[in-house]
């Protein structure tokens, strides 16, 4: 599975760069990202791993804008803190999965992740909290 | 009066998209500014990478969708610089903010 993604984003990338979806022009593309080299070792991701991971994601955008507004409307910052966000998928997490998570942490303006600890068990993620702040 | 109105229906939706782009530009514009104004003030570091990332990404991300409005004829490039500019800038505030860390003992 984590192949097949490689491949397909290398795919997705040459089609966009040449914009030409000719029969010649996508078997050049296809025989490129097979011929580049990959990974040689990989975690094992199951396909509905990585579609909830990649839903999360995107799902992440509206909820970054929404976040952006309240973080530039709102200026009375209370405090930033530290804290340890546990991965859904304990140990030996695929790097898509771990890829798609830091993300989906740091594309939202509250929150960024600082780095992947524990063996892999917990993200530590640095949260801008605010006075008005509800949740 | 219908009939006139469908003919004319291409021409409302350039306009529109023209409309649309042009508040999406000046929505960018505007979270340029306010995201990298903090960025002048004493704050931490981690609390400016948080104003960063709105003013980077977000900002960005709204005025290629402007862009994308108004040239269609250029999707598959801008939709390139769109995804890379979004993973780019996220990821890039990750490793600044994951670097500035002191290396904790496990």
């Amino acid at each position: 599975m984590s192949r097949l993604i490689v491949i397909a984003l290398r795919m997705l990338i040459w089609l966009l760069l040449s914009a030409d979806p000719e029969l010649l022009n996508v078997a050049i593309g296809l025989a490129v990202s097979l011929a580049l080299p990959l990974p040689r070792r990989v975690r094992a991701l199951s396909p509905g791993q990585f579609w909830r991971a990649l839903g999360e994601s995107v799902t992440a955008l509206p909820q970054a804008y929404s976040q952006a507004a309240r973080l530039l409307l709102h200026r009375r910052l209370e405090e930033s803190v530290v804290h340890d966000e546990p991965a859904r998928v304990g140990g030996r997490a695929s790097s898509v999965l771990v890829f798609l998570d830091v993300f989906r942490i740091t594309l939202t303006p509250f929150t960024i992740a600082l780095g992947l600890e524990g063996g892999g068990r917990r993200y530590r993620v640095h949260e801008l909290v605010f006075e008005e702040k509800e949740r | 009066m219908s009939g006139a109105l469908l003919a004319d229906a291409p021409g409302v939706l350039a306009a529109l998209a023209q409309g649309a782009s042009a508040v999406l530009l000046g929505l960018g514009l505007l979270f340029w500014f306010a995201g990298s104004w903090p960025l002048l003030g004493r704050a931490s570091y981690l609390t400016k990478l948080h104003y960063l990332g709105i003013s980077d990404t977000l900002g960005s991300a709204l005025m290629l969708l402007g862009l994308l409005l108004r040239f269609q004829r250029e999707w598959p490039l801008l939709v390139l610089a769109l995804l890379s500019l979004v993973v780019w800038n996220t990821i890039f505030g990750y490793v600044l903010a994951a670097c500035s860390q002191p290396r904790r003992r496990p």
